[in-house]
């Protein structure tokens, strides 16, 4: 594909894209702005930490937030998700008609992050606002500057506070002997913020609609819970909403067939790998009870995806509240989004896809 | 029925008994340290990384094509390595001692 002036090669085999994933020496994150194809420098002025970092410092910055994003592993914390994800579907039932993006899968979101953040519930109604892109509109406009002035007025604000919260945290967190700079605690923040936004609201919203054209589909869940398990990783699979992540070549590399000179990019190309008809039966079909199912939904390596845990458990919570609540949900409008490259195009998720659920006469399973 | 002994990275034993699931499940049931099992036993995220006692290997068998080709890129990894998500427990594997990798 096209990017940045330069034809970037894309690793497109699961395989392949894991050991490019591993050779962080060769193909380096060591690069701001330049994490995806298309630069973000015109839609943030920080490097986002700690992706755009290599190791050593990459596994001391990952060490500081870790904690955070571990916190979906806590059975209390999982009853609580299964709550807000319970009360949201319920609220998405009532009305004739949901728009399930922006009226169920945002603020889904955007609700599950302030829990994983340690914030109070009500920070998430702010966010809600943002939409489903936090740095541009829908037609490519900037809205960066006001997530930069809301993060550094959330570290200002806790200045000294000996909370358990996020910013609190990072405010007190020693980086190799001495305290991040404000600088590399918007990076935090702003990875937080922006970097399981737009992924999860797509995952749920295509799972939604899978539901609505494959009915059968949640009576299959309900007959085993185990196959919540597998089907959120399926869903991860088959919905990759992230198309590509990029590596920067310090030095002249070669990626298969392909020379990278001195600086030149590589991109790796996760639904591609996830379709991989060499590793998977029925690479282009949702099976929900898909038992060996070696995705890189989250990645691979030291940088796979900080918020898996915390992602996976807003699937598991989403599907086991449709298997408890839900008899059949009806389509009334798909609008896809569409990323359109110089090679190719592919759906993401949904810009609006509008819904009605009818409920289960008797509730749970 | 299963008698199944952990070795956790710092080297602390945890001895379990188990009559379904995995290595993993079993490992993730009794707090083993070490074992995460995030993706729930589907051969994705690698995070019930073991090495079996080479007595045992020819009971336990080898890693089958998607669990080797994980198995070729993870840290640690030897002959020896298997997912804990990928091994049923089964009664022949009574007295097993697996050293937990981690992370």
């Amino acid at each position: 594909m096209r990017a940045e002036g330069q034809e970037m090669p894309l690793v497109l085999r699961l395989q392949d894209v894991r050991k490019v994933c591993k050779d962080w020496k060769t193909f380096s994150s060591d690069d701001p702005f330049m994490i995806v194809p298309h630069s973000e420098a015109n839609v943030r002025s920080v490097r986002q930490y700690p992706i755009e970092t290599d190791p050593p410092d990459h596994t001391d910055y990952r060490a500081l937030v870790e904690p955070f994003f571990r916190r979906p592993n806590d059975a209390d914390y999982q009853l609580g998700m299964q709550q807000l994800v319970d009360e949201a579907l319920a609220a998405a039932a009532i009305p004739d008609s949901v728009d399930v993006v922006s009226e169920l899968a945002l603020p889904l979101q955007s609700r599950s992050l302030a829990r994983l953040l340690n914030v109070d519930d009500s920070e998430a109604n702010l966010w809600i606002s943002w939409g489903t892109h936090v740095f541009k509109e829908g037609d490519g406009v900037s809205k960066g500057a006001e997530l930069s002035s809301y993060i550094r007025e959330k570290f200002e604000a806790a200045e000294g506070s000996e909370a358990h919260d996020f910013f609190s945290v990072l405010n007190r967190a020693d980086f190799q002997g001495r305290k991040l700079t404000l600088e590399e605690k918007h990076g935090f923040a702003n990875m937080a913020f922006a970097g399981g936004r737009d992924t999860v609201i797509h995952t749920v919203s295509s799972i939604i609609a899978h539901f609505a054209a494959h009915p059968e589909g949640l009576d299959f869940l309900r007959q085993d819970p185990a196959r919540i398990i597998t089907a959120t990783e399926e869903f991860v699979r088959y919905v990759s909403p992230l198309t590509a992540i990029v590596r920067s070549c310090p030095h002249s590399a070669k990626v298969l067939d392909a020379e990278i000179a001195p600086g030149g990019r590589v991109g790796l190309c996760w639904p591609s790998a996830n379709r991989d008809e060499t590793a998977f039966t029925k690479p282009d079909e949702v099976v929900l009870d898909r038992s060996i199912n070696p995705h890189v939904g989250f990645g691979f390596g030291i940088h796979k995806c900080l918020g898996a845990a915390q992602a996976r458990l807003i699937i598991r919570s989403l599907l086991q509240a449709l298997c408890n609540q839900i008899e059949a949900i009806h389509l009334i409008e798909a609008i896809p989004e569409i990323e359109q490259e110089s090679s190719f195009e592919r759906q993401v998720g949904f810009k609006r896809l509008r819904t009605s659920f009818k409920l289960r006469s008797s509730q749970h399973f | 029925m299963a008698r199944i002994t952990y070795i956790t990275p710092d080297g602390q034993q945890v001895v379990v008994e188990a009559s379904s699931g995995s290595l993993m499940t079993a490992a993730v049931q009794n707090q083993v340290d070490g074992i995460e099992g995030a993706c729930g036993g589907v051969c994705s995220c690698a995070t019930c990384h073991i090495h079996i006692d080479a007595a045992w290997m020819d009971r336990v068998g080898p890693a089958g094509d998607a669990e080797a080709a994980m198995l070729e890129l993870e840290d640690g990894s030897t002959s020896a390595s298997r997912l804990g998500c990928q091994v049923p427990i089964r009664p022949e594997l009574d007295g097993l001692t697996v050293r937990v990798v981690g992370r």
